[in-house]
This record gives structure tokens, C-alpha cells and sequence, in this order.
């Protein structure tokens, strides 16, 4: 069997979802077995960014104009093309720097701003159509393979649609939300890390940001009846969801009441 | 002539080298870090104290802990916080299994294949596969000992001002003990393997900069020392580090007021703390008769020398824990708090400023490759000038393999 060509690209983020694919774990020789690694830069000197790719994994936020544009070719080159990582699914941590003005959040960083071009941070999707999310930080082990098996079979990819709620029920875990009146956001946050947080005995923080069409909404509401300020409700939707609809609805919610 | 490299690959983040040669000199020559900014000193202003580890983790994929635990102990300086000896413990295993695991990538997948002429770890199989293998071991033992405590080896969700918010059995503890003690042959063969290793020769009279402590190879915290002398208390730092823009670049260079470039990291600590090591890593580094130097390329050694004093001194500390008191309850309270910790790469610095209801109203962060900056770029223009007749490849090689010496994380120094 010819390898499938494999391209793997990084915006703006910790590279850590490159980190985390050079060092697949449990299946390194059927990886490597089945893929060829045309561009990865933390692998390989001399690689070349030119497609066709079978399939190309994109990570980071998009926070500066060519890497738009580039990603719009790789789009192009690419049969399938998967966000990997909260940054290149949801726009992740980089998106806080969109809850305040651009200007002062950059000059408290830099005084002579002439050589900087950022623009406002979105997630991959809003410049090109994506065929699956590897979501999380650090992305789920299991929907990475789920990706790149489904690429070699050529079907269509199985991610998890639920939220952390349903994967605490199935460890059995006591729910922190209830029980501790710990301000935690399972009930909103899409599944895939295990239910890590509430098993380590802390809320969720979303580090998977929001599962599609969740009522973010509601559960401020629920927050705010628990006792928390509004300022601390903002926080949480918008420390990893602040470019998602999802949790923005719950933003303007408690902005409105 | 000029020569771009404009794909520096098998580090963190991007970055490249622009040099220009004339009539046989060299011209000049810029180290220029172009990963994009992020801007996490802007954003964290306006975010309260308890999510700061959470969102800091994500400066950097390979050293999330060092975040974390620079942050969380800059906060509870300002809170005047004291943590138990049991957190002080954990932090520093969470620590050394971090630096294994990065240590042990750099030299394995990032360093390794230059000095067998192949572009990546995929070409080294399958001659290479008894060296895979042991670099899948080692990284397997030293990602488990930070999801055991962290929950996960990358951004780990247990640690928190004030400790930890749970901790595995000591049943656990132990058998990570002992699995980490049956890793010690591999350890050793890890530093044969990099003793072996052909450097190309480079003088650097670079003031080598770490935190020392007494009786301790000092990590998380203690006192910044140099090779120069300079011997001061952690919250003394912003009286003699010196945070510049440089106009071609996205990261910031840090020099030492008055002074100049400074390296640190992992040759770093050797050069001022190999007499803190534990015997056998002392014995097995005299052995192969290396004590530090000067040398940037001897940072690939001093990596593997930290490796085997690093699973050593892990085993030691998680048979030592009573795994009581790990949290405590702290007050909230309007203040200033900074923090160092030896990241793997090197020194890690964070200052918050907050306010009353714990608010974060400054920030700011200074990273291992910040502080190398400046002397990277010496470095690459003393091997440039020292090699200036070698071919291109060759020239271009060797600058790579300069820059991927010094271990840079350019994702973190720009963040």
C-alpha cells in the first residue's frame, strides 16, 4: 500500500499539538507504517510544504494575515484537513486577547507596535471548511487516531458529540457541580479528556471548548443563582470558548440580566 | 553573499537565520524570531489568580509545568503563601519529569539525527531502533510521573496556589518509584550515546546564569548565580535583568544590566551546580570526564547528564512522600509576586501584580530563549566566522545545529 501523505501545519499556539503528534504514544510503527511525513516541522529538516496532501492537520489559532492566506492553499492541496488542538478548533487561549480592545492589549506588551500585524484570532474554520476536530488541550490521544484511521479507511470520522457530564456519569464520579457547588463547565464543555477535572477533584475549565449547540446560557444562569459574579461568570466562557457562539450567547446572557 | 535559513525545523516555534558575507567576512547576521505573539502579558490582565496556571500552561507544549509552577509560586509570594514541604516536594518531581521528558525529546527526535546526517527520527529507523526504543521507554516513565500527579504528561490540571487539588495512592507512588529505578541503565546509556557525539569546537565566554541552591540542584527556585559572580535573591531580578524589543523580532532579548549576554539552561546549571548533583550522576559524568565548559554544543551533554541525575533524584523524592498536606488555604490580598524556576530550558521568570479581589492587574514574563537570545546570536556569529570557507550546506548545517544546541523554545519567548 502507498503511504498517505501527511502535512502538518502550526499557527499560533505552544506547538504542543505537534509535540503531542511527534510522540504518538501507543501506535508509533503503524503511524509510521502508514503515513508518509511530507511537512512536519518539529520532525524534519528539509521538508516541503507543497501538497497534494492526503491529509493535512492544522494547529494553532490564525492571529496574522499569511497564515490565512496559507492556509486557504493548504485547504486547496488537501483531501481531508482537521483542526487539531483548542487553538485551531475553538480559537482557544490566544482568542482571550478579543475580549478587550486590540490596541491596549498589544501596546502592554509592546511599545513600538510597527512591526507587529496581528489581526483579531479565530479558529481555523472561519477561513476555511474543516472535515473533523481533533479537539482539546492537549488534543484526546483517541480522536487523533480516530482521524488518521479514518482518513486510511475512508470513512467519515467519529467524534464524540456529548458533553463531560455524560463521562463523569460513566466513571461514577460524584458531581462536583452539585455536590461541591464548584462552578464547573461539564455540562457545556465537549467530552473527550476522560472528565480529567472533575476526577481530579476541580471543575471543568472547558479546555475542550463548548459541544455544538450547548445551552451556555443556562448554565450562566446557574452560576449566577450559585452566588458567583457576573465578572467571574464572563471568565469562564471565556477562557477557552471566547470565539465560539456557544458560549458568547452566555456572555451577552449575563451582560443583558 | 546572503543566506536565508528560513526553516529551522525540530525546535519549538519558528524562527530564522539571516547572515551576509563579504569579500570572505561575515557582515552581518540576525537571529530573527518571527512566531507570531499571542500576547499573553496583554490578555492576562483583567483575568483573576486562579486561572493564571490553567492559561500560562498554554505558553509553551513541551514546559507547561514550568509555567504553571513559576506562576502559581509568583502568586503566592504575593499572597504571602507559604507551601508545605509535601507541595514543595511534588512540585519539584512534576518538575524533573518534565525536564526528563523534554530533555529527552530535544536530544533524541531534535538533536540526534544532525550528527548521523539524516533530516529526522523517521529516517533513523530502522538502523536506529535499539535508540528509538530506548527514547520510548525513557519518554514513557517520564510522561506517566507527570500524568500521575498532573492527571495528563501535557498541561497537567492538578496544580494550584496553594497545591494540589488531588494525589495518586502510595501504592502508586511506589510502583513510579521503582519503574523510574529500573530506567537507570538506559539513563547511563543515554549519556554514552551523547558523549559520543562529535561537536563542532565554539568558544563562548557567554556569563552562564542558573539558580543555585545549598545541598539542592536547585529547580524551583533558589539563588541566581553566574559564572561572573552575580549572586542575588529571586526578587532582586528585575534589578539586574534588562527585557528589550529588538526591531527584528517578535521576542523580546534579555541582557544583565551593565553587562551583557548570559546563557542558560541546561550547560548552565552543570557549570554552577555539578557539585549538587547525586553521586552516580556526578560519577557517571566524571567518568566520560565532562564537568561543564564552555562550549553551547556541550548542552546536548549537560541535557543527558541532567537525565540521569533527574530520574535518580525523582525515584528518591517520591519515596520520601507522606502525601499529607498538600493544599493549604491561603488569603486573598492586593499584591506583588514574582517567581524563578530552571524551566528545562533554563531560567523562567513571572511577575504579577494583583489586585484585592485577586485580580490580575500587570503581567509580565521572561523565558529561558529570551534570556539566550543575545547570546545565540554571538554564538552563531562566532561559528559563522570560524567556518566562514566551508560550503553552504555545510555553513547552514551547522548553524542549525547551533540553534538547536541551546534547546530554544521560540514559542515560549515570544508567547
Amino acid at each position: 500500500m502507498n503511504k498517505l501523505r501527511l502535512g502538518f501545519f502550526k499557527y499560533s499556539c505552544c506547538m504542543g499539538c505537534s509535540y503531542f503528534f511527534a510522540y504518538v504514544h501507543k501506535h508509533v510503527p503503524e503511524v509510521l507504517a502508514s503515513f508518509d511525513f511530507v511537512f512536519i516541522k518539529m520532525l524534519s529538516r528539509k521538508g516541503i510544504p507543497d501538497g497534494p496532501f492526503d491529509i493535512a492537520l492544522v494547529e494553532g489559532t490564525i492571529t496574522e494575515a499569511w497564515q490565512a492566506d496559507e492556509l486557504k492553499i493548504i485547504r486547496g492541496q488537501s483531501k481531508k484537513l482537521f483542526a487539531i488542538g483548542s487553538c485551531a478548533v475553538i480559537g482557544g487561549i490566544p482568542a482571550i486577547k478579543a475580549t478587550a480592545p486590540e490596541l491596549e492589549v498589544e501596546k502592554r506588551v509592546y511599545k513600538n507596535l510597527s512591526s507587529i500585524h496581528s489581526i483579531k484570532p479565530h479558529a481555523v474554520d472561519a477561513y476555511v471548511k474543516v472535515d473533523g476536530y481533533i479537539r482539546g488541550c492537549p488534543p484526546a490521544e483517541r480522536d487523533l487516531y480516530e482521524a488518521l484511521t479514518s482518513v486510511l479507511t475512508g470513512r467519515k470520522p467519529d467524534f464524540p458529540q456529548h458533553s463531560v457530564c455524560i463521562e463523569c456519569k460513566l466513571k461514577g464520579n460524584l458531581c462536583v457541580l452539585i455536590a461541591d457547588n464548584m462552578p464547573c463547565m461539564g455540562p457545556v464543555t465537549n467530552a473527550g479528556c476522560g472528565a480529567l477535572c472533575p476526577s481530579m477533584n476541580r471543575a471543568c475549565y472547558s479546555c475542550f471548548g463548548p459541544m455544538k449547540q450547548a445551552n451556555g446560557p443556562a448554565l450562566a444562569k446557574k452560576f449566577k443563582a450559585m452566588g458567583i459574579s457576573r465578572d467571574d461568570i464572563i471568565r469562564k466562557f471565556t477562557e477557552f470558548g471566547a470565539d465560539t457562539i456557544e458560549f458568547r450567547k452566555a456572555v451577552e446572557m449575563v451582560y443583558e440580566d | 553573499m546572503k543566506i536565508d535559513i528560513n526553516y529551522i525545523a525540530r525546535v519549538e516555534g519558528e524562527s530564522s537565520v539571516k547572515l551576509e558575507i563579504e569579500g570572505g567576512k561575515l557582515k552581518e547576521l540576525r537571529l530573527n524570531i518571527w512566531e507570531p505573539p499571542r500576547f499573553f502579558e496583554g490578555f492576562l490582565v483583567g483575568r483573576k489568580f486562579d486561572e493564571v496556571p490553567d492559561i500560562v500552561a498554554r505558553i509553551c507544549g513541551i514546559c507547561p509545568v514550568s509555567h504553571m509552577t513559576t506562576a502559581i509560586r509568583a502568586m503566592e509570594n504575593a499572597f504571602g503563601f507559604k507551601p508545605s514541604t509535601e507541595v514543595k516536594k511534588i512540585r519539584k518531581i512534576l518538575a524533573l519529569s518534565q525536564i526528563l521528558s523534554s530533555h529527552l525529546a530535544h536530544l533524541y527526535i531534535f538533536a540526534l539525527p544532525d550528527f548521523f546526517k539524516l533530516n529526522s527520527v523517521v529516517e533513523m529507523l530502522p538502523r536506529y531502533e535499539k535508540e528509538i526504543k530506548r527514547f520510548l521507554r525513557l519518554k514513557d516513565a517520564a510522561n506517566s510521573i507527570t500524568s500521575l500527579f498532573g492527571g495528563r504528561a501535557l498541561h497537567p490540571v492538578s496544580m494550584v496556589v496553594g497545591g494540589f487539588t488531588k494525589l495518586p495512592s502510595k501504592a502508586d507512588t511506589e510502583k513510579a518509584a521503582k519503574e523510574l529505578e529500573s530506567l537507570h541503565e538506559d539513563a547511563l546509556e543515554t549519556l554514552k550515546m551523547a558523549s559520543e557525539l562529535k561537536c563542532p569546537a565554539l568558544e563562548n565566554d557567554a556569563e552562564f546564569v542558573a539558580l543555585t541552591g545549598k545541598g539542592e540542584y536547585a529547580i524551583n527556585g533558589g539563588i541566581i548565580s553566574s559564572t561572573k559572580g552575580l549572586n542575588i535573591k529571586e526578587h532582586e531580578y528585575p534589578s539586574y535583568f534588562i527585557e528589550d524589543e529588538v526591531p527584528y523580532s517578535n521576542a523580546k532579548r534579555t541582557v544583565i544590566k551593565d553587562r551583557g549576554s548570559l546563557m542558560a539552561g541546561a550547560l548552565a546549571r552543570i557549570n554552577l551546580g555539578f557539585d549538587n548533583l547525586l553521586p552516580d550522576a556526578k560519577k557517571a559524568s566524571e567518568d566520560i570526564g565532562f564537568k561543564g565548559g564552555g562550549n553551547p554544543f556541550l548542552n546536548n551533554l549537560a541535557q543527558a547528564v541532567e537525565i540521569v541525575h533527574a530520574f535518580q533524584e525523582c525515584a528518591i523524592l517520591l519515596r520520601g512522600l507522606t502525601l499529607k498536606e498538600y493544599f493549604a488555604d491561603f488569603k486573598v490580598r492586593e499584591g506583588v509576586g514574582s517567581a524563578l524556576t530552571e524551566a528545562p530550558r533554563g531560567m523562567l521568570y513571572h511577575y504579577y501584580e494583583i489586585d484585592r479581589s485577586g485580580i490580575i492587574t500587570k503581567a509580565n514574563i521572561v523565558t529561558p530563549t529570551a534570556h539566550n537570545f543575545l547570546n545565540l546570536e554571538e554564538s552563531l556569529k562566532k561559528l559563522v566566522t570560524e567556518n566562514i570557507d566551508k560550503p553552504e550546506d555545510e555553513l547552514i548545517l551547522m548553524c542549525e545545529m547551533l540553534v538547536r544546541a541551546y534547546d530554544p523554545c521560540f514559542s515560549c519567548s515570544v508567547h
